[in-house]
């Protein structure tokens, strides 16, 4: 089998750069862009903040004492998804095959492309072209896999590039920490420490059946990766299984009213994606988190339908069914899932020719004006809950540098 | 108790009660078939508690009795042999002994007084009509009857009788028939909702046949009698939707065309729909109908174009492409026509021609909502 060649990119510090980009002030200065409130986590934070400690995903009030000098912003996720969007053009625009795996990473298959173009030559003028047409710096990993590219690109980060040639993965591999692997996360991390596992060169010494045996099937995939074997796919569209929003409330809350209200305008603004998207659901679930964090959800399946005034009643009665502790809440979530496409069925006897013009008509304002420019009066007061852009383009959903998706 | 029957006689009756029999019951007795012999006359019952069945055969016998009989085992048993006179004698330790040319088989029986007895209905009202026309007034409207448990209503099909004709309607409030007879009639008003089960047995052995049928009912049973069988069943209870509030009066756009092309159209194109939604959108437009259908998933797409008599605006609208099928295939005649008013109102589909006189069929399909 011809070995293949795959490139992986990965914007460095993607939403310090673009707030860079928009105020050349920021340059060279701590920065750190997340949640401004107590509640907030770090989204991205500049190499300037890293010194300090600071790491995305924790809290921002960790690390705002950790780095007091730091310029802090709440970061506009439409700018992002707009530059990501400029990016993602330029990548298509010059490789055969690509996959966006989230706003700021990219994986290209090149393989065959040696021959003609010279694939390290074209890597390193892929990325000279999109820094100097979005103005954002970028990494690349380029080698066999998506794996060992990934790992590249980390590796050669910031603004820098890496290229693991042919034969020599293992080799590359062998003297990093074994946290390097994508999948191996802190849980994972600490099962391996503990076994005295810190290199990766240490798996690839293992048998893969010791592995297996401490983690179960997840161990072959991790003994595959080590070795650099593990091939997966790229894949250049995202089929959307479900679709949710959630909301962490910036203090503690027992307020039914304002609850309910986020409730209905989560549904609202969901149920309007699926229209939107010619997409029916058939599983509504509702997230409830509670100040202790015990988090509890609770689903039910419905015959495919994309209508308000089906799911709102659903999701409230699931609501009633799961708050249930008397306690305060910290976030709230509703998910649409078991998604196909497909247009409402009509309801004989359900369903008045009112209710249809209507909604017929606020997809129309919404279409023409934005989202918010018709909403429920029960929903008025709820902040800006929805999203902009079409979820099913096959895009993947934009994730939280500190998110694991 | 002691009679002799021919095989191949016995197993045709007991294969249609065998039809009323649930395949996991609560109750175990119900997993039997009731013989109850009175000289040479051997009635036998299965029942499921909703609805029992009951045929009377002629036996050769002299005795009396009544027992329980595994019904699967005797079924399984009778489907082997050739026709031959069978003997069943129930011995005193509870098995009753079968002869045949060929060997002995012993089954183990229950008492006859476990069994549940058949409903008596009180004071019923009755409608006498032609074995063949119940079973097309059933076979025409029970596949558009519903399968949800929370409208139980809807599982079933509407019997409305009066002095002017009968009507069954069924509906899964996706899509609705309404059948009408105008040369049968009864002498009172009525109206019930049958549960699908008895209706699609009653279908199986009515088709084609020219035995009158009597139906007697009350407000919670109804019992059909034809020659030598009987069958009581429960009716569904509860209030059946205004159905013929929602069946729009104005629908100035009338689309004419062959039935089987149509149906052959909308299958294939189908197959190239979501395997899920199955939806078709036909878009008018003068002498032509469009035909089209997607599956953005897997980027299948179909389009076909066919003549057909339009009157009425250009326009455009989505149905699932099962219902149409389901309600094209259910026609017998060569042209159909689907009137519409709006692409969120239901289309409605009558037969143009190959009705019987007195005959009348109406098929409501609601489309999906498109948004353009």
């Amino acid at each position: 089998m011809n070995k293949k060649s795959i490139l992986h990119l990965d914007l460095d510090t993607f939403f310090v750069s673009v707030e860079r980009l928009h105020n050349s002030k920021l340059n060279n200065r701590p920065l750190i862009v997340g949640g401004m409130g107590d509640r907030g986590v770090v989204a991205a934070s500049s190499y300037e903040t890293r010194k300090f400690g600071v790491f995305s995903g924790m809290s921002m009030k960790v690390a705002r004492q950790l780095c007091p000098q730091a310029t802090v912003i709440k970061g506009n996720a439409s700018t992002y998804t707009h530059h990501s969007h400029v990016v993602t053009e330029i990548i298509k625009n010059q490789v055969p095959s690509f996959e966006k795996a989230s706003v700021d990473e990219f994986y290209a298959d090149l393989s065959g492309m040696d021959k003609f173009f010279g694939i390290e030559k074209f890597a390193k003028e892929l990325r000279q072209s999109i820094i100097k047409e979005s103005g954002l710096p970028i990494s690349f990993g380029l080698s066999q896999n998506k794996i060992v590219s990934k790992i590249a690109t980390g590796e050669a980060k910031p603004n820098a590039e890496s290229i693991v040639a042919q034969g020599n993965e293992r080799n590359f591999l062998a003297p990093l920490a074994v946290n390097k692997i994508p999948m191996i996360g802190n849980k994972t991390y600490q099962t391996l420490m503990n076994l005295g596992i810190y290199k990766i060169e240490t798996i690839q010494q293992m048998p893969v059946e010791m592995l297996e045996s401490v983690l179960g099937k997840n161990g072959r995939t991790i003994w595959k990766r080590a070795h650099g074997i593990d091939n997966p796919p790229i894949i250049p569209f995202h089929e959307r299984k479900s679709i949710s929003t959630e909301r962490t409330f910036g203090r503690d809350t027992i307020d039914v009213v304002r609850l309910h209200a986020t409730l209905v305008a989560m549904t609202e603004s969901l149920a309007y994606q699926l229209r939107k998207g010619n997409k029916l659901t058939s599983q509504v679930s509702v997230k409830i988190r509670y100040s202790d964090f015990q988090t509890q959800s609770k689903q039910i399946k419905i015959p495919y339908t994309s209508a308000d005034h089906i799911l709102i009643p659903k999701v409230e009665q699931l609501f009633q069914q799961l708050y249930s502790r008397r306690l305060l809440i910290r976030l709230i979530g509703v998910r649409f899932s078991g998604i196909v496409g497909g247009n409402y069925q009509i309801n004989l006897f359900d369903d008045s020719e009112e209710m249809l013009n209507l909604y017929n008509s606020i997809d129309r304002i919404r279409n023409k004006f934005g989202e918010h420019s018709v909403m429920r009066a029960i929903t008025l007061g709820t902040k800006t809950i929805g999203r902009m852009g079409n979820a099913f383009d096959g895009a993947p959903p934009i994730v939280l540098a500190h998110r694991k998706q | 108790m002691k009679f002799i029957v021919s095989s191949s006689y016995l197993l045709k009756q007991l294969q249609i009660l065998g039809g009323v029999i649930n395949n996991n019951n609560t109750l175990p007795i119900l997993d039997n078939f009731l013989f109850d012999l009175k000289q040479d006359e051997l009635t036998v019952s299965a029942s499921d508690l909703e609805t029992t069945m009951s045929a009377k055969l002629k036996v050769d016998s002299d005795s009396e009795g009544k027992i329980a009989v595994p019904a699967k085992l005797l079924l399984d048993t009778l489907k082997t042999f050739p026709e031959q006179p069978l003997t069943f004698v129930a011995e005193d330790n509870n098995t009753i002994e079968l002869s045949s040319n060929h060997g002995k088989y012993a089954l183990a029986y229950a008492q006859g007084e476990e069994f549940p007895n058949p409903v008596e209905l009180e004071d019923p009202s009755s409608t006498r009509l032609e074995g063949d026309i119940l079973a097309t007034a059933i076979g025409k409207t029970i596949f558009a009857s519903g399968n949800d448990d929370l409208r139980p209503v809807m599982s079933g099909v509407f019997f409305q009788f009066s002095s002017e004709g009968l009507t069954f309607v069924a509906t899964d409030a996706h899509k609705l028939v309404k059948y009408s007879r105008e040369d049968v009639t009864a002498n009172q008003s009525a109206e019930f909702i049958m549960p699908k089960k008895p209706l699609t047995l009653l279908k199986g052995i009515l088709a084609g046949s020219e035995s009158e049928v009597l139906i007697e009912y009350n407000d919670s049973n109804a019992k059909f009698t034809f020659d030598d069988t009987e069958l009581v069943c429960r009716l569904i209870d509860g209030k059946y939707p205004n159905y013929e509030a929602v069946i729009p009066k104005e629908n100035p756009n009338k689309l004419t065309i062959e039935r089987n092309q149509f149906l052959s159209s909308v299958r294939r194109v189908s197959i190239f729909s979501n395997k899920t939604t199955h939806q078709v959108r036909l878009k008018i437009a003068g002498a032509e109908l469009n035909i089209s259908a997607e599956d953005v998933d897997y980027s299948n797409k179909a389009e076909e174009r066919l003549t057909c008599s339009y009157q009425g605006d250009d326009m455009q609208i989505g149905f699932n492409s099962r219902f149409l099928t389901e309600m094209l295939n259910n026609l017998t005649s060569d042209e159909v026509q689907l009137e519409m008013s709006l692409p969120n109102r239901a289309g409605i589909l009558t037969p143009v021609d190959g009705l019987d006189p007195g005959e009348k069929i109406i098929m409501l399909v609601m489309p999906v909502m498109l948004n353009n």
